[in-house]
């Protein structure tokens, strides 16, 4: 009984953290990029689903606004800040860190940007389904309606993406895009538009991950960054070449972070992360799903 | 890139005048704005040093400093040891770590280095809660010891600390220019532009990175020392995530490859937010617009620095000389 | 040669040109004399403040340092201290005692004294600092928003005055009040696990109070999941009674989960997480709260027949700019009236030495809402010690046990937790002090 709950646990945390970590991988998978303002597009996304639901009270109308301006923002990101960097760094050292620390820094001005609009107060909204755990007779276990639907999210997303990514067009201009810039262009891919559209899509990931989190926990503009290191975590445990991955390095860690802290120490809640990171690499050290040898568009 | 040597230390010896003239003029506070700066240039070198030469990327850097602090805290409380000795100690205690991550890191490619990294430096210092010898959230006392007497009574302290580190920055640029400059700097460039032809000329790549990692995580470990120094404390939340973050940002300003750039990564680190808070202040308003311009100013001006400063382009041709693939 | 050349340049240039825009700056170059009245002037008094305004703490503290400037500008706008208007410089440190040390330092040769700095490790960082020399330079750090017992320590921490009631004292008192009500109960303790939690259970133990089952958490990772997690293992301990000593957001996480998981105990709350406003913002359904016992030292904040809690609601909506009046805008508020009383009794000849003498001599006097004694003398820099108790109704209101306020108080030590009797000072009229 006690595993079972640990085990539900971990898996309605990990299906968060797997849809962040989709977001990233898509990112990474398209362009390159380890996008750090993830959790900026997401909690301005965020905080744009929380307006209308104040207003409308009606959190089925705020998901898709918010998915909208995940996807606005991220496309925005792209084209005002990735794609000018790209074309005056061209080469050397400075090219594989330089869109991290960019990113970074587009972080810290959307949480600015979110503060100064809506101040650091605390707030939330309430979940569109029960939060109250599944009752069995006289117990009742941690997993309500709620975490199904998170969990059938991130499933759906994944499955989403996965088909999109190697299944369609987009899907093959979107790696071919990244792999090899200059042979998708010669084939007639617009590699510019392609890549924005990849940011749109995961921006617009990280608005559902977003919107998905916050009744159970609140709002406020650093409410996304621990999310944003557990998605990456999460991320690079899958393995950053698969989207699969992603998911599945979602679930190994929140159910990895579970485990810790219910058998271990409940006041372990950051070395775990890195413990439960450890132990896959040093077995796999490109994550569950990815590969070794070479780049696998 | 060759400069001889006579040239070299007669130019650290000119900044190292200039610096004095400084820490007598300037008012007390920039004076611990200097201190600062100085310890921001050793991590940022340290930096320069694994991710520009060695390409290998740290996001964790934060962790490895709190390493060093700890170590120089721990030694100094339980072995006394004198304020040099401490210090060597952290650098010592923090290359050891680099030795286990250096092997590690060795195994993983960028982005998954990325992620150890960053799992590294969320994890680490809040070990310190777990163990009741390190002194938890309250942290552990660390007193280097007054300004020794000859210097006069006047001496603030802080004059004392920048002294200090500004030397300990001016002995680390000397250290690692060489280093970069010696035959291991050139296996590095050699390994980062063009790895199977390096490989083909014999150097090991996987020992290179390892010592790489090993050396940057000592001299991080120096710059974690000194920080807790000027602090008189080690705590955990002296190395927060953002402490990492801005190590790399300060790098990546000084155009990663670029040593001497440290220092201007340094002074924009410790400068922008000084100024941000400054033009906050003249613009004042309501509290939520005061309390996050600075950090809006910050970061737009970060942005905007990495897109127009000519770094890239130019490291480019300057480090991958010769070589055909950048 | 060329790159020699240039780099040698590149150093020189840069360092000039970064030696320059930092001289440039705002701060001119006082001869720095540590006695004099630094931030005094026949028109104006400085005070300076660095506490969390961004950041993942700064949630809720971020309201305190306007509702202290609201406050002090109600006093200005009528008359000020003795004619002196008070400024307050804010300055935001994200929690990090770096930045909080930086703040001080930048601000100590311009403030007269700190008031209500936040955070233990960035109150203990800032008073270890030989570069802001806090003992050093006679800087008052006043009224200090923490519940740290070791800051009341005179010979550590000189000119730092704690005004809050200590964690242990906190966990003394509550550790009484389950033996006077729930003797025979298995008990829950869910705790954080810093120096807050370990002052927490320092107190418990001197009280003799035996926890079936003790949970810590890492600052800064509760979460829902997390919750669950604590929740689970009291119920798997069968705990009847649980003290939730922790932060607000973990608060709200095990009250949350509580809900989620159909778990039933009576939580006793601790005065830190203990907001009814924001536990109500993050979700905590009223069922769960109904019924919870709460700790507090100050009058509830909904509750407006008292004297002092309808004044300062009237000046947050008058000079607040309409925040809303939480526990944290209260305690600021209260503060800020402890820290303008502090100021007149110092004098007209206004200086760190007069001000901290003041307190010393005429500190436990000074008029304020809580409802415990203030126990400064020129041998200790104990401020409140006590607590009162009461359970939250249905709209969040924590309303005393009985219907009246009764007091518990005690030391940071070995010393008994006993029943006292309340002596509130009536409130100076409109809510401004008149003291001398």
């Amino acid at each position: 009984m006690r595993l079972l709950s640990t085990l539900l646990i971990g898996i309605s945390s990990g299906s968060i953290y797997a849809l962040m970590a989709l977001a990233l991988v898509l990112v990474w998978r398209s362009t390159r990029v380890v996008n750090f303002a993830q959790a900026g597009q997401a909690i301005a996304s965020t905080y744009i689903g929380y307006v209308v639901i104040t207003h409308t009270n009606n959190y089925w109308l705020a998901l898709p606004v918010a998915i909208m301006a995940g996807a606005l923002i991220g496309a925005l990101s792209d084209i005002l800040l990735i794609r000018p960097l790209n074309k005056r760094i061209t080469s050397g050292p400075v090219k594989e860190i330089a869109p991290v620390i960019a990113t970074l820094g587009l972080l810290g001005l959307i949480r600015s940007l979110v503060g100064v609009i809506w101040g650091g107060d605390l707030k939330q909204y309430k979940a569109p389904v029960s939060i109250n755990g599944f009752t069995f007779g006289h117990t009742t276990i941690p997993f309500s309606r709620f975490n199904l639907l998170i969990v059938f999210t991130a499933v759906a997303v994944m499955a989403i993406f996965a088909f999109v990514f190697q299944r369609t067009g987009l899907g093959l201009a979107l790696r071919a895009s990244a792999f090899q810039p200059e042979i998708a262009r010669l084939a007639g891919v617009r590699v510019d538009l392609v890549r924005t559209v990849g940011w749109a899509i995961a921006g617009a990931t990280g608005a559902i991950a977003g919107v998905l989190i916050t009744p159970s926990t609140s709002l406020s503009p650093n409410s996304l960054d621990l999310l944003l290191v557990l998605g990456f975590v999460s991320a690079v445990i899958g393995g950053l070449e698969s989207l699969i991955g992603a998911a599945i390095g979602g679930a190994i860690l929140g159910i990895g972070l579970a485990l810790i802290l219910e058998y271990v120490s409940t006041s372990l809640a950051f070395p775990a992360a890195f413990i439960v990171l450890m132990l896959v690499l040093i077995i796999k050290p490109s994550g569950i799903l990815g590969s070794k040898a070479g780049r696998d568009a | 890139m060759l400069k001889s040597k006579p040239i070299r230390f007669l130019l650290l010896i000119l900044v190292a005048g200039v610096l004095f003239l400084l820490g007598n003029v300037l008012p007390d506070y920039r004076v611990y704005e200097g201190a600062t700066a100085s310890i921001y240039v050793i991590a940022i070198a340290s930096i320069i040093l694994l991710t520009g030469y060695s390409g290998q990327i740290s996001l964790g850097h934060g962790a490895l400093m709190a390493i060093g602090g700890y170590a120089a805290v721990l030694s100094r409380k339980y072995w006394h040891t004198s304020g040099v000795i401490s210090l060597i100690i952290a650098v010592l205690a923090a290359a050891l770590f680099g030795v286990i991550l250096g092997y590690a890191a060795a195994r993983l490619r960028g982005p998954y280095l990325a992620g150890t990294t960053l799992a590294l430096a969320v994890g680490l210092p809040s070990l310190a809660n777990q163990f009741h010898f390190l002194g938890g959230e309250q942290g552990l006392n660390f007193d280097i010891g007054a300004p020794p007497k000859f210097l006069g009574s006047n001496f603030s302290t802080t004059k004392w600390y920048f002294w200090i580190c500004s030397i300990a920055a001016l002995i680390i640029f000397w250290l690692v220019q060489n280093l970069l400059h010696s035959r291991y700097g050139r296996q590095w460039k050699a390994m980062r532009s063009a790895p199977v032809s390096a490989a083909l000329a014999g150097i090991n790549i996987a020992r290179s990175k390892v010592l790489a990692f090993i050396i940057s995580s000592g001299v991080a470990g120096l710059a974690g020392a000194l920080l807790v120094m000027t602090l008189n404390l080690v705590t955990p939340s002296e190395f927060p995530l953002s402490l990492s973050f801005a190590i790399v940002t300060g790098a990546v300003l000084a155009g990663i490859a670029r040593l001497p750039g440290a220092v201007v990564g340094a002074l924009i680190i410790v400068a922008i937010p000084d100024l941000a808070d400054q033009i906050a202040t003249k613009i004042g308003g309501a509290e939520r617009i005061s309390a996050n311009l600075p950090g809006f100013i910050t970061s737009l001006l970060l942005i905007l620095t990495i897109l127009f400063a000519p770094n890239g382009a130019k490291i480019g041709k300057l480090v991958s000389h010769g070589s055909t693939r950048t | 040669m060329f790159a020699k050349r240039s780099s040698k340049f590149a150093v020189l240039a840069t360092a000039s040109v970064a030696v320059a825009a930092l001289t440039l700056g705002a701060l001119p170059a006082q001869a720095f004399n540590p006695r004099s009245e630094a931030g005094v002037t026949a028109t104006t008094i400085k005070l300076g403040i660095t506490t969390p305004l961004t950041g993942s703490a700064a949630p809720g503290y971020s309201k305190v340092p306007a509702a202290m400037q609201a406050y002090f500008n109600y006093v200005n706008d009528n008359g000020g201290v003795y004619g002196r208007k008070i400024q307050l410089t804010v300055k935001d440190d994200g929690y990090i005692p770096t930045t909080a040390v930086a703040n001080a330092k930048s601000m100590s040769n311009g403030v007269l004294a700190y008031v209500a700095n936040l955070g233990t490790a960035n109150n203990n960082a800032i008073a270890k600092s030989p570069v802001v020399g806090l003992a050093a330079n006679h800087i008052p750090s006043i009224f200090i928003n923490t519940g740290y017992s070791g800051f009341a320590d005179r010979t550590k921490f000189p000119t730092m005055y704690p005004i809050f009631p200590s964690y242990i004292m906190e966990a003394k008192i509550m550790g009484q009040y389950i033996k006077e009500n729930f003797a025979g109960k298995k008990l829950g303790l869910i705790y954080q696990d810093d120096d807050f939690g370990s002052d927490a259970l320092a107190g418990f133990k001197t009280a003799g109070v035996k926890f079936d089952v003790a949970i810590p958490y890492a600052s800064g990772s509760q979460s829902a999941a997390a919750g669950a997690g604590w929740v689970g293992k009291l119920k798997a301990a069968g705990a009847e009674v649980v003290v939730m000593f922790g932060v607000t957001s973990a608060t709200g996480a095990a009250l949350g989960a509580s809900a989620v998981l159909g778990y039933k105990a009576q939580w006793i709350l601790g005065s830190v997480g203990g907001d009814a406003t924001t536990l109500k913002a993050l979700g905590v359904p009223a069922a769960v709260l109904t019924g919870s016992i709460g700790a507090s030292f100050l009058p509830g904040t909904t509750d407006t027949k008292d004297e002092y809690i309808k004044q300062f609601q009237d000046v947050n909506a008058k000079y607040n700019a309409g925040a809303s009046f939480d526990n944290n805008v209260l305690v600021a508020m209260n503060s800020a009236m402890l820290t303008v009383e502090a100021l007149r009794a110092a004098g007209k000849n206004l200086t760190r030495d007069s001000l901290m003498a003041a307190i010393e001599k005429k500190g436990a006097t000074f008029a304020s809402a809580a409802f415990s004694p203030i126990l400064y003398s020129p041998t200790s820099h104990v401020g409140y010690s006590g607590y009162w108790f009461g359970k939250y109704d249905p709209s969040g209101a924590m309303l005393p046990d009985g219907g009246t306020y009764s007091l518990y108080t005690t030391d940071s030590g070995a010393g008994a937790v006993v029943k006292a009797t309340i002596k509130r000072p009536a409130m100076p009229a409109k809510g401004l002090p008149n003291n001398s």
